[in-house]
């Protein structure tokens, strides 16, 4: 018989959370209801203004939800990418930068300020990393995002190259621990998912259960708590009091 | 007269797994529809040796009301049901549902709402009708 099948394995049920949502209320709303216990509401850099931070207050009154603040950078050159950062560190919890292209994803990785690098391997045949961002991105904490909608929006023939990228990332984890965390990305309720069925479908990325529990459940509240304190840490190790 | 073969005795079965689940769905959807759905996905996530091993079958189906403020969604269906599977594949089955997104070009999604070893348990714990 096989040792693992799901009702085995029972952890804390009740803090999941997903750093990537762009939303209203609504879909807030049905993700309490799937059990998430806190969300990122996150906007583009360009949509970023006071419209969207109005609409934060008002969501975040409602509910009974950890809410927290997430800006998306999208750039072209490193350049860019450090002004965005410079420019919206101070304004958000959570600062988050959509790679893609091996320049940004090396600036991204090398910068401490940045919280999340997004799809590293957008629009790549392979990963968009090697053992050499990773290290970087494990010394400077900053964490790799798996990007559920993007497995989910590709079409079915091209799926399986997703899913030996996503594999590949694994590996490369393994070996230096950077952090990981699997967002939804979700912009309706159709692409939103319970924890429990993405601990299910991630064992298909090569991850075990306790990995894929740390992706959606531990390191994200490590990234929220450490973006709690960001501003008491003067350098590495020194904090005010 | 059909002959039918005798019942095999219970040491011998394969042992089963109920699951439970809601699917969302815009628009009517029957019973064919939802077995065609899971079985596709199945197929295109883990192939027919894979899915071979499933032993998939769609026990029950219940359609239901969306929430209470449904008026601005008129086409929104909800249903819940109960799938049943071999123990050993109820990670596999489990991992094949939220891959489902699309149906005859509209938005559809399931949820899991929990596994259990009997129909009744399924339907007293998960299904709440």
């Amino acid at each position: 018989m096989q040792k693992n099948y799901s009702s085995r394995i029972n952890f804390d049920k009740s803090k999941f959370f997903d750093l990537h949502m762009h939303g209203d209320k609504e879909l807030i709303n049905e993700a309490e209801r799937l059990g998430y216990a806190g969300i990122a509401l996150t906007s583009y850099f360009e949509d970023y203004n006071n419209d969207f931070f109005n609409e934060f207050e008002e969501i975040e009154q409602s509910t009974n939800l950890i809410l927290k603040k997430c800006i998306e950078i999208s750039c072209k050159n490193p350049e860019e990418l450090k002004k965005k950062v410079q420019k919206s560190r101070k304004k958000v919890d959570i600062v988050m930068v959509r790679g893609g292209d091996l320049k940004v994803n090396r600036a991204a990785c090398e910068d401490r300020r940045v919280d999340v690098l997004s799809q590293p391997y957008r629009s790549r045949r392979d990963t968009g990393l090697n053992h050499v961002l990773a290290r970087k991105a494990a010394e400077n904490n900053v964490a790799i995002e798996i990007n559920l909608k993007f497995f989910l929006k590709t079409n079915l023939r091209y799926r399986y190259q997703v899913i030996s990228q996503y594999r590949h990332i694994m590996d490369l984890q393994r070996k230096f621990e950077f952090p990981i965390i699997i967002t939804s990305n979700s912009n309706s309720k159709y692409d939103l998912r319970t924890p429990q069925d993405i601990i299910a479908l991630s064992k298909c990325f090569g991850m075990t259960i306790e990995e894929s529990y740390g992706a959606i459940s531990t390191t994200p509240e490590n990234i929220i708590e450490i973006n709690d304190n960001r501003s008491i840490f003067v350098i590495d190790g020194v904090k005010t009091i | 007269m059909i002959q039918k073969l005798k019942i095999l005795p219970p040491t011998i079965r394969d042992k089963k797994r109920y699951i439970a689940f809601e699917l969302i769905f815009h628009g009517e959807i029957g019973r064919e529809d939802v077995i065609s759905m899971v079985l596709d996905a199945s197929l295109y996530l883990f192939g027919a040796n894979g899915a071979g091993k499933f032993d998939l079958w769609i026990v029950k189906l219940w359609p239901c009301r969306t929430g209470e403020d449904n008026t601005e969604n008129v086409n929104e269906h909800k249903m819940k049901g109960i799938l049943r599977c071999r123990r050993e594949e109820v990670d596999s089955v489990r991992a094949v549902l939220p891959t489902i997104t699309k149906f005859r070009g509209k938005n559809v999604v399931f949820h899991t709402l929990g596994i259990s070893g009997t129909i009744k348990s399924a339907t007293k714990n998960f299904i709440k009708l």
